[in-house]
């Protein structure tokens, strides 16, 4: 016994594992194909509307051949109740005429009456097979007279007790029983009434096949399901074609828009026939030829307006080369000059240094603007370049009071860059924080991952408002209009430098608080071409104020949800817990 | 999704496949069923006495335990063995279904009941065995030749046998079979005559059967149509046609509504042949008188809207009516006239009319025959026939002549241009047509030939032979007359002078019974009745118009001769000579004859 029982366990043991796997290794094929046709559903009208026909149709075409099927049988047997009810009335009348004769179930011919009538009533001929089966019995006088049965057979088994006792009280009743009488299991349709005699009542049963009626029912079954099948799956492949007929152009239309938007104006879809989809087409053509045309004049007319920037600029920097050198000659006689004519001299002097500046600049912008801008970048170290561009304007810092810091690493620092242009750029970014450094320190930070190289200049002037850090970047833009230029900005500065910055592939973001100051940041892929995805620096400078005044010391700081799908720093609020917190 | 479609789609065909004719159901009542007819069954009647009936009348119990089979067949036995002392009922051997038959008897004297010792009894019956009544109601020839049975009586307390207090006797040492005294089986049976068709298929021919009482009215449909399917009697057989072999009957007959409805398996299945046998039913159930239906297995129909009506279509002896009394006078046929009876003139002509000693006339149709027995040279009797329309104007004289002829009698042939009849000449039975052809007619039992008469179907005749009543079939195929096999009648009269038919199964007899007398016999000897105990002669003619079911008439007329003097019955006088029409007055002071001979013209 126990040896029989040990190995159980060990083979159960053995199986869950692999039970284990195979419910898994299942449940993960289940799950990425319930993906897959979740995917599947998402994406495709003609899958959703292909599916949702199917089961729609199916649902109405089972039920409707649910029901049909069901009255066909209704029908099939309750003409085989009829008839077999009308053939049991009048063979329970006869047999109840034969049976009148007899005064007492002991006579004699009794039996050959009963045996007689039974055979007459199925049909005479004990040899025909037509499959009813006619009794007779007595259950009253069990002992006096036999049950007779034509064709000769036992009718027991199919004659239910609750069938006998519902005759037996003087009722026609019927019941369907399944049972085996000839050679194969049959459904019969068992029919029994009471045969009234003058010394009590016999019973008389009809035994019915329903083969007949049963292979009727199935063959209407099954033409009516074929018939919805096939019906479903007509209605799904209509579904197919006009799904596909709509969808197709559809998808002609987004293909078309998504080149449109690609930039290819001039792509246009097909139009065939003259039906709403037709008119989509056209309708659609014509938008996208309005949207060329549009597109096209707007085009023109920048490039017209970059165009008219450029020629003047050129044109005049003619004069202005002229006028320069008249003023070169008069600045030069200046002290020469009655003191008022020599101080006009300097202030021409240098308004036209600043005409110039920005001539410069705005070529420059316009070369932008043309796409003429191209990078010359070449590995570059940047530690020299911050160097030289804190000399140079050294002088300036030292007339307004702000020292410049650097805080460079001692390596070289190796990136591919145009090193005009990052010089440029960092002249213009110390340029201006010297200019709104109001005599604090400026500091310029160098630093530097495998990816990219960063730069940050950090002034502590007035800082920017919030919203600002855009707009720095805008042409011409400034913080305080009526605020005078000290310097000879020109207001296209970070413009340029932005644009720079971008022809390197890299960022030029601006940070600042009102009282802070502000810092900017240059991030440069180390290798040109490459992405970015991270600066080497950090934007917010260390120093810098939390927006809410920062936590209060030895206090903590949540971080939780705020509004726009971002999170909000701040401190912790007060709450009675407070001391538990902490506590703790 | 496409596991959703699955689903759909297996919903849909699970729903599909368990729409169909379930395997099983509940019980379903469809209502009340038919209720029991209350009260249609007629009680069984005329059951003979029990055996306590008798209570102590040892010549009661007697009488009752010779009557105790009567019934229907299938309980003789049991009640029989009523009657019989518990020790002794193994010795009545018992028989089932066709071989149960009942020894008929009649008694010969009063049952001699003699005290032994022990307080038992002994009882003699002296007896005739008159025939063997078997289950199907014919009463065939006896096979036993007992005279006499003998058996004890005694009573209910036997000794050493104590306690019982039943009253009455027991039967002891019975005889080994089923006794019914005649009595008996007039008194618990129906003698009723069922037809079956001549083997020509032109009559009807009865035949005797015996319907216990017992049998409830319902049945004896059933009872009739069985008994014409078993067939015909057996001296009856080779003058009748039987029903097509493996003819049946389907279960019972039954009546709905006054409608008789007789199921039949009819091999052939001949439409013709099922009207044939529902003619052959309206005759045997002359108390049915409304619808008959018969319908074969294969539901070929025969119906018959009123049975009434249908005798009256289809009579069974047609032109039987009006029946006219002749006699013989002076040589020459007369008519007779009675008060309250029609006459009519002579149907011979004159020169033909003479020299007659008995006549014997025939009408079919317009057709008369006639039949003469004359007188012939050298005091010798010859027969002379003729037929003639209306009147007989010649009669053709046999070759042949005779010491003594009979009375001539034409069989009641359907075929008017070849009427045979019969005659007893010499002892022999002869068969004549009307151009005076004789010739022998052989029958199968030896003895002398005295008086011949046939039946209203002229298909049966009865003889006396050698003294004894017999009877036989007839058939007239192919144009000659033969007689079936004979078949004896017990009658308790003996010395037979002269036989007529007195009815379609019963015979009017003379003979001796210690007296010369009329008896009236059912044609198997059974019941007999004495219409005339003492004739005072023996009686030389008799002829009768016998009692049949188309011409209704209270009793048999008969008229006989004895000694010279006719007489007629049931006026019961004698026939004078004033009553003797067209008669030329003799001559004064010369004495007149009386009227012989006498016969019916019909």
């Amino acid at each position: 016994m126990t040896s029989t029982s040990n190995p159980t366990p060990d083979t159960s043991a053995g199986w869950r594992p692999a039970a284990r796997m195979l419910g898994r290794a299942l449940v993960g094929r289940v799950l990425g194909l319930a993906a897959g046709l979740h995917q599947t559903w998402r994406r495709s009208l003609q899958v959703r509307v292909v599916t949702i026909t199917l089961v729609v149709s199916s649902l109405l075409v089972g039920g409707f051949a649910y029901l049909i099927a069901n009255k066909i049988t209704d029908i099939l047997l309750e003409n085989a109740k009829t008839d077999t009810l009308l053939r049991l009335r009048s063979g329970s009348d006869y047999a109840g005429k034969q049976f009148s004769l007899y005064q007492q179930p002991q006579e004699a011919q009794l039996q050959d009456t009963i045996e007689g009538t039974v055979n007459y009533l199925a049909g005479g001929d004990p040899q025909q097979t037509s499959g009813v089966v006619v009794a007779i019995t007595a259950d009253r006088y069990a002992g006096i007279i036999e049950t007779r049965t034509s064709p000769a057979t036992d009718v027991r088994p199919l004659v239910s007790p609750e069938l006998r006792a519902a005759v037996a009280d003087g009722k026609v009743a019927h019941q369907i029983r399944t049972g085996r009488l000839a050679d194969q299991r049959t459904k019969y349709l068992v029919y029994g009434s009471p045969v009234p005699t003058s010394f009590g009542q016999l019973e008389l049963y009809y035994l019915v096949p329903l083969n007949r009626q049963d292979a009727a029912a199935a063959d209407a079954r099954a033409t009516v399901l074929a018939t919805g099948v096939t019906l479903v799956l007509l209605l799904g492949l209509l579904a197919a074609l006009v799904t596909r007929l709509v969808v197709t152009p559809v998808r002609v239309a987004a293909r078309t828009a998504q080149r449109l938007s690609a930039g290819l104006l001039d792509q246009r879809m097909a139009v065939n026939g003259e039906d709403d989809l037709a008119l989509l087409a056209a309708s659609f053509n014509q938008m996208a030829t309005n949207l060329q045309r549009q597109i096209l004049r707007l085009e023109e007319m920048s490039r017209l307006q970059r165009r008219f920037t450029s020629d003047v600029s050129h044109e005049l920097r003619t004069p202005l080369t002229t006028v320069r050198m008249a003023a070169d000659l008069i600045f030069a006689e200046r002290d020469e000059f009655d003191p008022a004519v020599a101080r006009s001299a300097e202030l021409l002097q240098a308004e036209l240094d600043r005409f110039e500046e920005l001539l410069t600049d705005l070529l420059e912008i316009s070369r932008f603007d043309a796409g003429f801008a191209m990078l010359d970048a070449e590995p570059t170290d940047l530690t020299p370049i911050v160097h030289r561009v804190a000399d140079r304007l050294a002088a300036l810092a030292e007339r307004v009071g702000v020292p410049i810091e650097l805080d460079v690493p001692g390596t070289p620092v190796i990136a591919e860059i145009d090193p005009r242009r990052v010089e440029r750029v960092l002249r213009n970014l110390v340029g201006n924080a010297v200019e709104h450094g109001e005599g604090k320190p400026v500091r310029i930070t160098l630093g530097m991952d495998e990816t990219a190289v960063a730069i940050t200049v950090r002034d502590h002037g007035v800082g920017l408002k919030p919203g600002e850090e855009k707009l720095v970047f805008n042409r011409f833009w400034r913080a305080d209009p009526s605020r005078a230029r000290q310097t000879g900005g020109t207001g296209l500065g970070l413009s340029i430098s932005l644009e720079d910055a971008r022809l390197h592939g890299g960022w030029l973001e601006a940070w600042g608080a009102p009282g802070q100051g502000a810092q900017f940041r240059l991030t440069l892929p180390a290798r040109a071409g490459d992405r970015l995805t991270t600066s080497p620096l950090r934007l917010v400078p260390a120093d810098a104020a939390l927006p809410f005044g920062g936590p209060r010391d030895g206090e903590l700081l949540t971080i939780g949800p705020a509004g726009g799908g971002a999170l909000a720093i701040g401190p912790v609020p007060k709450t009675d817990d407070d001391r538990a917190e902490a506590r703790s | 999704m496409r596991r959703m479609l699955a689903g759909v789609f297996g919903a849909v065909l699970l729903a599909l496949t368990g729409c169909g004719i379930p395997a099983h159901t509940e019980v379903e009542v469809d209502g009340s069923g038919p209720a029991v007819a209350a009260g249609t069954a007629s009680y069984r009647r005329d059951e003979p006495p029990t055996r306590t009936a008798s209570g102590d009348d040892r010549a009661a119990f007697v009488r009752n335990f010779l009557s105790a089979a009567a019934g229907e067949p299938e309980r003789a036995y049991e009640r029989v063995k009523q009657f019989i002392a518990p020790e002794n009922r193994a010795r009545l051997q018992e028989k089932q279904g066709s071989e149960i038959a009942v020894n008929v008897v009649r008694l010969t004297e009063k049952p001699v009941i003699t005290e032994n010792a022990n307080g038992l009894f002994s009882v003699r019956l002296p007896v005739q065995q008159v025939g063997l009544l078997r289950a199907n109601g014919v009463l065939a020839p006896p096979v036993a030749t007992e005279t006499e049975y003998r058996f004890g009586l005694r009573g209910t307390v036997s000794p050493g046998q104590e306690g019982t207090e039943e009253a009455g006797l027991f039967v002891t040492n019975p005889p080994n079979v089923l006794l019914l005294s005649a009595d008996a089986l007039r008194q618990y049976y129906q003698a009723r005559p069922v037809y079956f068709w001549s083997s020509d298929g032109s009559r009807l021919v009865p035949d005797q059967r015996y319907l216990p009482l017992a049998v409830p009215d319902e049945r004896r449909v059933s009872e009739v149509v069985k008994w014409l399917i078993a067939g015909p009697s057996e001296w009856l057989s080779t003058g009748v046609s039987r029903l097509p072999d493996r003819t049946a009957l389907i279960n019972n007959a039954i009546e709905t509504e006054d409608r008789w409805e007789v199921n039949l398996d009819l091999p052939g299945d001949d439409n013709r042949k099922l009207a044939q046998i529902g003619t052959q039913l309206a005759w045997s159930l002359p108390e049915l008188n409304g619808q008959l239906q018969l319908t074969t297995r294969n539901q070929s129909r025969a119906a018959i809207p009123s049975l009434r009506q249908h005798r009256l279509e289809h009579p069974v002896y047609p032109g039987t009516d009006n029946p006219q009394r002749f006699t013989v006078y002076e040589g020459a046929v007369h008519p007779l006239a009675f008060l309250g009876e029609g006459s009519a003139p002579v149907p011979l002509a004159a020169e033909v009319n003479r020299d007659v000693l008995s006549a014997g006339l025939s009408r079919v149709d317009d057709q008369v025959l006639a039949a003469l027995v004359v007188t012939a040279p050298g005091g010798r009797q010859r027969l002379a026939t003729g037929s003639g329309a209306g009147r007989v104007q010649i009669v053709n004289p046999s070759p042949q002549t005779f010491g003594t002829v009979g009375r001539p009698i034409w069989l009641r042939s359907p075929d008017p241009r070849r009427p045979y009849g019969l005659v007893v000449a010499d002892r022999r039975l002869w068969r004549f047509d009307d151009r005076g052809r004789m010739d022998p007619v052989p029958l199968n039992v030896a003895g002398p030939v005295t008086a011949v008469a046939a039946s209203l179907d002229g298909h049966r005749i009865a003889v006396v032979i050698g003294g004894a009543l017999h009877v036989a079939s007839l058939n007239v195929d192919g144009g000659v007359v033969t007689a079936g096999p004979v078949r004896k009648v017990a009658t308790s009269l003996t010395d037979l002078s002269a036989v007529d038919w007195a009815g379609e199964n019963t015979l009017l007899l003379a003979g001796t019974a210690g007296r010369s007398a009329v008896y009236e016999v059912s044609i198997d000897g059974a019941l007999q009745t004495a219409l005339v105990a003492d004739v005072g002669a023996r009686v030389t003619h008799l002829a009768a118009y016998p009692t049949n079911p188309v011409v209704p008439l209270p009793s048999v007329l008969i008229m006989y001769e004895a000694n010279g003097v006719a007489y007629r019955y049931p006026q019961r006088d004698t026939i004078r000579r004033d009553q003797v029409l067209d008669v030329t007055p003799p001559p004064s002071g010369g004495r007149a004859g009386s009227p012989t001979a006498p016969f019916f013209l019909f």
